[in-house]
């Protein structure tokens, strides 16, 4: 079972890991808009989006 | 992104070096008048011109223009400053927070740092008592507190401090501001939350050999779980439950129980006996019960963080139409000079020029120029409409194709646009009843906890000590006043941004409640049933086509501005029938030829007189013509050709909006001044249970009275001041967009796209929040009389304590989220 004294801090390390990943992930707005890009994949008139977005009040 | 700081002239005296124009590069004038926040600094303008372009680009989204750009901003049109800014300076840009009621100001701020239902109650306390506060009301849902405060003892920079001074932050309200405050809040609620599930299920991972064969964990391996164990609950303390403890350490110094304090308690007790064991003390650990509690109890905060931004973007959708600049016409029509002015500035008797795909800066009249308006934000009615020299446009209509000049009548707070969202504001600022009852029996439960946990902590302390911090613990734990301090506000809030979704504002928070119980509602007829404008209703034209008839009615009344021709030109098939020779005889009619034939078209005698008596056919449909309607007749030499039967329409959904309300269990009544014969004719038609004609305003309301008397709660929707009183007697006032100010002003709910279908929604709505808030109270009891004698008597583990009070959590305010969904048939 000494394998446990590697694999444990392992763990924690990839826990450690994973959260910082989420974290940039959030913050780098990858969850703001959870519908959106959904849709966006189905509409390719990247010309008028661009429009209507410049537009908006 | 950006906010306004509005300067006193002192203070900024005090900090602004000489400098140049942020914008156009122009020096700036000693002292600075014009700050604005763009990016990370305040910068200063020479002139309320460069600061209205410089808050456009920035409102945007554009300010990376000024990192980006080479040259300096377009100067602004030359603006006499002394003219158009001077002495006014700090009232033109508080236009857009304050609104002054004689010498009170009342602005909207915007709060960060609110974290639960009970910062509301500290907020509002805490401003009450500043000098001069007349008024403090704080609303959890959009995070806004709405200030009243005399000008001649306190001040908003004053106000600001202040609540910076309980550790919030306040700004003054801005929309752009708002939507990046939500953005961060939500990162950071999800980050949060996030870390705590990945900690708890590694944590979790350690725990399970422990209670499945704590026999075959050697004493160094079971070191070795701990301390991973610490090191991830280490982050979940500090980082995911920080929430809870700025909550609970805002409730100490203020001296109150709020729920985060039994919760922090727990939490604390339990991570010190678990390091204290870890460290070499020994016994038990609950790192376990800790990362999953604080998890667990995060995803159902996350999930009312969602509903509430959600019923809060809703509520704000209205408020941000309101266009912040206009651009004002100095010497129209001789030249067509402009200048960017704030839209509050404007006065009556402005002309603004309104360009495509701009907002309507104020109400008024289109003196030039042909295009479509939008005004869905105002009526829900996204298609647009025709708007030519003589029509009305609203503040916040979208144009769409062709540049506008328009006459302003009311401008600033004197618009409808500026009564709805004064409206929506006053209503979200304030909790219903049962959401305060709700929170002061938390702060009673809470404290009641807390003894229990000192009573019972001594108890097993004597009786047996090594149980009494595990019990102590499940006890502070286990007990859930989420229903009452978490789950009643969001449920309102969701139900508010339901109903505002549907164009239906809840001007009162108790109108939803009483709402609830509705068991009457009693309409006024003209203007609320009925559109109070005629409308073709029938064309009786036995001998030739109908369509043909009215192409030449419609010719004929081409020449008069009458509402009799208005209702024809209104339904007449095609515009490419005209007339010629066309006079117009006051008060009789309109003679003219159509297709080289005479006709004539106005009352039955005047086209008598020229067509001969009528067929017998047309005579005995003119008999079955109800009293109240016009007729307007139509002939040639010929004789009469067609008989048009005009009435006031009723609104298309009045029907509907009966038959739902009886569907509902709600009985219908009609009040009317009109005449007995013609109201019961309008009764019957729509299918209304009682109507009653002839009555005088006072007699409405006794008519209510009277039903109030025998235990109906009434609802009344009327439109005018002829309802006032009847308004005033019913449970529930309800009235239309289009009504009266007035008659919006007094009432408790506003339906703002004067659809009355939207009633009987509104109150299928209504019952079904006050029936989620009742399944929320009515669960917590539950759950709480079983759990906390469990707890107490020993019964339940720490890990159990912890999963049963943020699942219960969870449930409340997951529950109280259906309340946000909009009832599709009631």
């Amino acid at each position: 079972m000494e394998v446990m004294i590697v694999l444990i801090p392992l763990s924690v390390a990839l826990v450690a890991l994973v959260g910082a990943v989420f974290w940039w992930s959030v913050n780098n707005g990858q969850f703001d808009d959870l519908e959106g890009p959904a849709h966006r994949i189905l509409a390719d008139d990247d010309g008028a989006r661009a429009s209507d977005r410049s537009s908006a009040p | 992104m950006a906010s306004i700081v509005v300067a006193d002239g002192h203070e900024a005296a005090a900090t602004a070096p000489a400098q140049r124009c942020f914008h156009c590069g122009d020096a700036v004038p000693a002292p600075s008048r014009w700050q604005w926040q763009v990016g990370d600094a305040a910068r200063h303008f020479c002139c309320g011109g460069c600061l209205a372009i410089s808050q456009t680009i920035d409102a945007a989204g554009l300010a990376a223009y000024y990192g980006r750009r080479t040259g300096a901003g377009a100067t602004p049109p030359a603006i006499d400053e002394e003219r158009d800014w001077g002495g006014s300076d700090a009232d033109a840009l508080r236009a857009r927070f304050a609104r002054r009621d004689a010498d009170e100001l009342e602005a909207s701020l915007l709060i960060d740092g609110m974290s639960c239902g009970a910062c509301v109650w500290l907020l509002e306390s805490w401003l009450s008592r500043q000098p001069g506060v007349a008024h403090a009301s704080v609303n959890f849902a959009t995070r806004r507190a709405r200030v009243r405060w005399r000008t001649s003892e306190g001040s908003l920079a004053r106000l600001l401090a202040s609540v910076r001074a309980i550790g919030y932050a306040a700004h003054p309200y801005d929309p752009a501001r708002r939507e990046s405050m939500a953005r961060r809040e939500r990162r950071a609620s999800l980050s949060r939350t996030a870390v705590a599930l990945l900690a708890m299920m590694q944590v979790m991972m350690f725990a399970v050999p422990t209670y499945v064969a704590s026999d075959d964990v050697a004493p160094a391996q079971q070191a070795l779980f701990d301390w991973a164990s610490l090191v991830l609950t280490m982050p979940v303390l500090v980082y995911s439950a920080a929430p809870l403890w700025r909550g609970a350490l805002r409730d100490l110094a203020m001296r109150r129980l709020g729920m985060d304090v039994p919760i922090v308690l727990g939490l604390a007790a339990a991570f010190g006996a678990s390091a204290w064991s870890t460290l070499g003390g020994g016994g038990p650990v609950y790192y376990d019960s800790v990362t999953m509690f604080v998890a667990l109890l995060l995803v159902a905060r996350h999930a009312e963080l969602v509903a509430r931004h959600r019923a809060g973007e809703a509520i704000e959708r209205v408020a941000r139409a309101r266009p912040a600049i206009a651009e004002r016409l100095v010497d129209w029509p001789r030249t067509s000079v402009g200048e960017s002015v704030e839209a509050a500035s404007l006065v009556p008797g402005d002309r603004v020029l309104v360009r495509p795909g701009a907002g309507v800066p104020a109400d008024g009249v289109v003196v030039e120029g042909r295009s479509h308006v939008e005004e869905a934000v105002l009526t829900g009615e996204s298609r647009p409409r025709a708007a030519g020299v003589g029509d009305a446009v609203l503040e916040g209509a979208i144009n769409r194709e062709g540049a506008l000049v328009v006459r302003v009548d009311a401008a600033g707070d004197a618009t409808r646009l500026a009564g709805v969202v004064r409206l929506v504001e006053a209503a979200a600022a304030e909790r219903p009843r049962v959401a305060r009852v709700a929170d002061r029996i938390a702060h009673a439960f809470v404290g009641a906890l807390l003894l229990l946990a000192i009573v019972v902590g001594a108890y097993w302390h004597a009786v047996e000590p090594s149980l009494a911090l595990p019990i102590v613990f499940a006890l502070l734990v286990v007990s859930c006043p989420c229903a009452l301090s978490l789950a009643t506000p969001a449920t309102f809030a969701a139900a508010a941004g339901a109903l505002s979704r549907m164009q239906v504002v809840a001007a009162r928070p108790d109108a939803l409640e009483t709402l609830a119980r509705v068991s009457d509602v009693v309409f006024d007829k003209t203007g609320t049933l009925t559109q109070g404008r005629l409308r073709l209703v029938a064309t009786h034209a036995p001998a030739v086509d109908v369509a043909a008839a009215l192409a030449r009615a419609a010719a004929l009344e081409a020449f008069s501005e009458h509402p009799l021709a208005r209702a024809l030109r209104d339904c007449a098939p095609d515009a490419a029938t005209t007339a010629a020779r066309v006079i117009v005889h006051t008060g009789q009619g309109i003679e003219g030829e159509v297709g080289g034939t005479p006709y004539r078209i106005g009352s039955l005698p005047f086209v008598e007189a020229l067509a001969g008596p009528m067929g017998a056919v047309l005579a005995a449909r003119l008999a079955s013509i109800p009293p109240q309607a016009t007729v307007v007749a139509l002939g040639s030499v010929a004789g009469v050709e067609a008989l048009f039967v005009l009435d006031d329409a009723e609104r298309e959904t009045a029907g509907e909006a009966i038959a739902r309300l009886h569907a509902l269990g709600v009985r219908t009544h009609i009040l009317s001044g009109d005449s007995a014969r013609a109201v019961a004719a309008w009764s019957q038609r729509l299918g209304a249970g009682e109507a009653r004609g002839g009555c005088s305003p006072s007699d409405k309301r006794q008519a209510i009275a009277d039903l109030q008397a025998h235990g109906a709660v009434v609802a009344m929707i009327g439109d005018g001041v002829n309802d006032a009183p009847g308004l005033a007697q019913a449970q529930v006032s309800v009235s239309l967009g289009s009504a009266a100010p007035l008659a919006q002003w007094t009432a408790d709910i506003v339906v703002l796209s004067d659809d009355l279908s939207r009633l009987p929604l509104a109150i299928a709505q209504a019952r079904r929040t006050l029936s989620i808030v009742r399944q929320n109270l009515g669960w917590a009891f539950a759950y709480n009389a079983v759990a906390i004698p469990a707890a107490a008597l020993g019964l339940v583990t720490p890990l159990l304590a912890a999963a049963g009070m943020s699942l219960s959590s969870l449930a409340v305010v997951l529950n109280a989220l259906r309340a946000g969904r909009a009832v599709r048939r009631p």
